[in-house]
């Protein structure tokens, strides 16, 4: 379902990813890790379409991004890290934009559907206020709202979890989940390593723009040789090349 | 003090650093910043002095204009002044981002204060730096004063700017205070109004036209006494005034110990008084302002109604941009009082073409008239480019941190760009055609220059628009402190530059063709075939050049925008 092949962006020199290759499968959640700064969010936000690759290739639902930006567009949903809207809307306003954005019809059908996600977020009270008198974790409870309006077939979410309170992330958990069986295919770079051992079917550790490894949480333990969980796991895995990459990256 | 230190201290770090790192394209966009600048101030200097020695040739009077404008010119500084520090006060008091921090940190109100208020000292008058500077050494190139006078000019200008610094910052201060919570923002809107009240009482108070037209008045003793009464003792202006005019002309200079302490006094105990009020109220204010956001809307009926009928012919997703534009627009109170203050810009500038003493100039002529409507349309145009500066250039950057929205949407942004075009053409088109109407009438030219002129207006708003679209996207920049300073900024000075140069060229092409039609009208001789061909050449270059400013910049920006990254 997506493909990334030999995806690179490159900085003023800068090599932030360097010639990932990833394959997802339809129906699954991909979990991305990695230590700060090591390339997750420049993936995610070209295969958002919000920075072109300096090389390499992004395919979702077997159309390329480059070549069918609307089109893919269209089929994908996004979450970014932080919340930016615009202040001056209304929650309800913000997401008749996106209806307008996605060309969805405005049928009662379509009303429905919003005060349905409404509902779901546990939004519906605050429909009409200005976004900018929200809270962090309302304005990012809106964002996944306008994400799912159009049903996309492939979400892709940047550390979705940052700034909700406990409920609001079991939700958001849940409503991941729901979504996968459904067939939606989810890609997601997250800090918490307990939702990605709990939600993920695979998952990647990427550092310094490179794969270091891949696979489902079982065969990346083995690979890293430690029992116990996931962060021994991580830590592990990411340990290598902690000290002076800096260094290793501007060789490139 | 040694907080104070500390806390100004991030400025001229993040200024050195971005001196230093700034290599290649950014180190040029400094020259040639600086460049212009200077050329800027060159021709400051070149005019004024010409205009003081011109005034110096005239017996008797000479002498008395050339002080009158100085004092002018000091009291136009000084209100200037008075109204960048609140604007800027206001920023760097309550609404800046890192005030929070500072806040939080434990150093005493009266440093935060002072530190705070030395930001907006500095980023409020380094204008009059680059504006008054030439003006003053035109003064001493034509008077040749002694030392003295540079050292005068020096202190009394010091002592001035911390006066309107000082009264600045304080009804700021109060009006913060006084205004209750949720209405902190609207407080931009109420200094809008009360700038254009005192525009009007400055004008009203200057009264520049009569200096142009010595017959208003009915003797030339009337108007010598015109020319000297003082404005106001009470006035600051009038003590810098008489103190700079005396070290300017009187050899050695006039013992002015009065007014010179007068003046320090003053600028003076504004600090004491204002540090006073500070620690009675800015925490009490700063706390206020953090509560300005605002929960509720109002009015939003008939906004709806409004917004669903502009809306409408742009289809689905342009017209979903659009609604929001409106909405924000409408709900951002910074953003109408802005309007609100070009609206007394136009009308300001219309109202000196109604006062010109046309009927007073020697050489009542069709001709002057005809030339004067060229003029016009050059003064136009500028206008407009530095209304589309502030509003259309900034359009793109004006999405902020929210443009992800747009770029991750399905929607082509070759649409949305000339959606952005097509939304700002028309509320152009017409205040372009207004404003030459109704000037072009109160020159009363003919009928085919007002023809002409409304036909060339409009095509030369497609360029403007077009020119402020393109470029604001080639600048694009999502994440100012500011949106104000975005115009003001490299992109859009380089912009009003861009589009001043398409507009004289289009006005100059255009005036060819003209001249020889009404030379020949008037001469009563046929037009050459050599003549026809010039007038079509010239407006098919005319032509050539609208198509060109149409569409480069468009296609300049949207490249720009395709490769944003951040
Ligand atoms: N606009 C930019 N210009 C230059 N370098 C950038 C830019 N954005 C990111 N980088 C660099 O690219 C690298 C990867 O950044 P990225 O934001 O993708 O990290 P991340 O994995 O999302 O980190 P985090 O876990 O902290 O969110 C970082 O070293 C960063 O400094
Ligand atoms: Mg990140």
């Amino acid at each position: 379902m997506i493909k990334l092949i030999d995806l690179t962006k490159v900085y003023k020199g800068f090599c932030a990813v360097d010639e990932i290759n990833i394959d997802v499968k339809a129906g699954a959640i991909f979990g991305f890790l990695g230590p700060n700064g090591a390339g997750k969010t420049t993936t995610i936000k070209m295969m958002a379409g919000i920075i072109k690759p300096t090389s390499g290739q992004i395919i979702i639902n077997g159309m390329n991004l480059a070549e069918k930006p609307s089109a893919v567009k269209q089929y994908v949903g996004f979450i970014p890290d932080r919340p930016f809207l615009y202040e001056k809307l209304t929650g309800f306003e913000f997401l008749l934009l996106i209806a307008g954005l996605y060309r969805l019809d405005h049928t009662p059908l379509f009303d429905h559907r919003i005060s349905e996600l409404l509902e779901l977020f546990d939004l519906s009270h605050w429909k009409d206020e200005l976004i900018e008198s929200y809270s962090h974790g309302m304005k990012q409870r809106l964002v996944m709202c306008a994400s799912l309006l159009h049903r996309p077939g492939v979400l892709i979410v940047d550390e979705p979890m940052v700034g909700l309170d406990p409920r609001a992330a079991r939700l958001v958990k849940g409503i991941f989940k729901e979504q996968a069986s459904n067939g939606t295919t989810i890609f997601m770079s997250t800090h918490s390593l307990e939702v990605a051992q709990e939600i993920c079917d695979e998952i990647a550790i990427i550092q310094t723009g490179q794969i270091v490894a891949k696979g489902t949480s079982e065969a990346l333990r083995r690979m890293a040789g430690v029992d116990g969980d996931l962060e021994h796991t991580f830590l592990k895995l990411t340990e290598g090349k902690r000290l002076g990459h800096e260094k290793f990256l501007s060789a490139h | 003090m040694k907080n104070f230190y500390l806390l100004i201290k991030p400025r001229f770090f993040a200024f050195r650093n971005q001196l230093i790192s700034s290599k290649g394209g950014k180190r040029k966009r400094i020259f040639i910043l600086g460049g212009l600048g200077f050329a800027f101030c060159c021709g400051m200097f070149v005019v004024s002095s010409r205009v003081l020695m011109h005034f110096q040739s005239v017996e008797v009077i000479g002498d008395l204009v050339a002080r009158y404008l100085l004092s002018m010119i000091l009291l136009t500084f000084f209100s200037l002044l008075i109204f960048s520090h609140i604007i800027t006060a206001v920023s760097n008091l309550y609404l800046s981002k890192d005030l929070e921090f500072c806040h939080s940190t434990p150093v005493s109100v009266e440093e935060l204060f002072l530190s705070r208020s030395f930001f907006t000292l500095m980023d409020s008058s380094w204008m009059l730096l680059i504006f008054g500077l030439p003006v003053f050494m035109a003064y001493a190139y034509v008077y040749r004063p002694g030392a003295g006078f540079y050292f005068t000019l020096l202190h009394m200008n010091l002592a001035m700017i911390i006066i309107a610094a000082g009264a600045g910052i304080l009804i700021t201060m109060l009006l913060v205070y006084v205004f209750p919570a949720q209405r902190t923002k609207d407080i931009i809107m109420f200094i809008a109004i009360l700038m254009i009240v005192a525009l009007y009482f400055l004008f009203r108070f200057l009264r520049p036209e009569r200096l142009a037209n010595p017959d208003s008045f009915f003797s030339i003793m009337e108007y010598l006494s015109a020319l000297k009464a003082p404005q106001s003792p009470y006035l600051p202006t009038q003590w810098i005034t008489e103190t700079l005019w005396d070290s300017l002309t009187v050899p050695g200079g006039k013992n002015h110990m009065f007014a010179v302490t007068l003046t320090w006094v003053t600028a003076l105990s504004m600090v004491v008084i204002n540090v006073w009020v500070a620690q009675a109220v800015y925490i009490a204010g700063f706390s206020k302002s953090q509560e300005a956001k605002k929960r509720h809307t109002v009015g939003t009926k008939i906004l709806d109604v409004f917004v669903r009928c502009i809306k409408k012919p742009f289809g689905e997703d342009l017209g979903a941009i659009i609604a929001k534009d409106l909405r924000t627009f409408f709900r951002d109170n910074t953003q109408w009082s802005q309007l609100i203050l070009l609206g007394a810009l136009v009308v300001v500038y219309v109202y000196n073409f109604s006062v010109l003493p046309l009927d007073k100039s020697p050489i009542k002529l069709d001709f002057l008239q005809n030339e004067l409507a060229f003029l016009n349309m050059g003064l136009a145009g500028f206008v407009l480019s530095a209304i589309s500066a502030r509003f259309i250039f900034t359009a793109v950057s004006a999405e902020g941190e929210a443009y992800w929205v747009i770029s991750s949407s399905p929607m082509r942004l070759r649409q949305y760009l000339w959606g952005k075009y097509v939304y700002f053409l028309f509320p152009m088109v017409f205040l372009a055609e207004v404003l030459v109407i109704v000037t072009n009438y109160l020159l009363d030219v003919t009928c085919f220059m007002m023809f002409l002129s409304s036909i060339a207006m409009f095509f030369m708003v497609l360029g403007i628009v077009a020119l402020g679209i393109g470029f604001g996207a080639l600048y694009a920049n999502f994440k100012y402190e500011n949106i104000a300073q975005l115009s003001v900024g490299f992109g859009g000075v380089l912009y009003m530059i861009v589009s001043s140069i398409f507009i004289a060229i289009v006005i100059v092409l255009e005036a060819g063709p003209v001249y020889i039609l009404f030379t020949s009208d008037a001469s009563g001789t046929t037009v050459t075939a050599f003549q026809w061909l010039l007038i079509i050449a010239s407006f098919l270059m005319v032509v050539l050049i609208n198509i060109l400013a149409i569409f480069k910049p468009m296609k300049m920006g949207l490249k720009a925008l395709r490769e944003y990254e951040g």
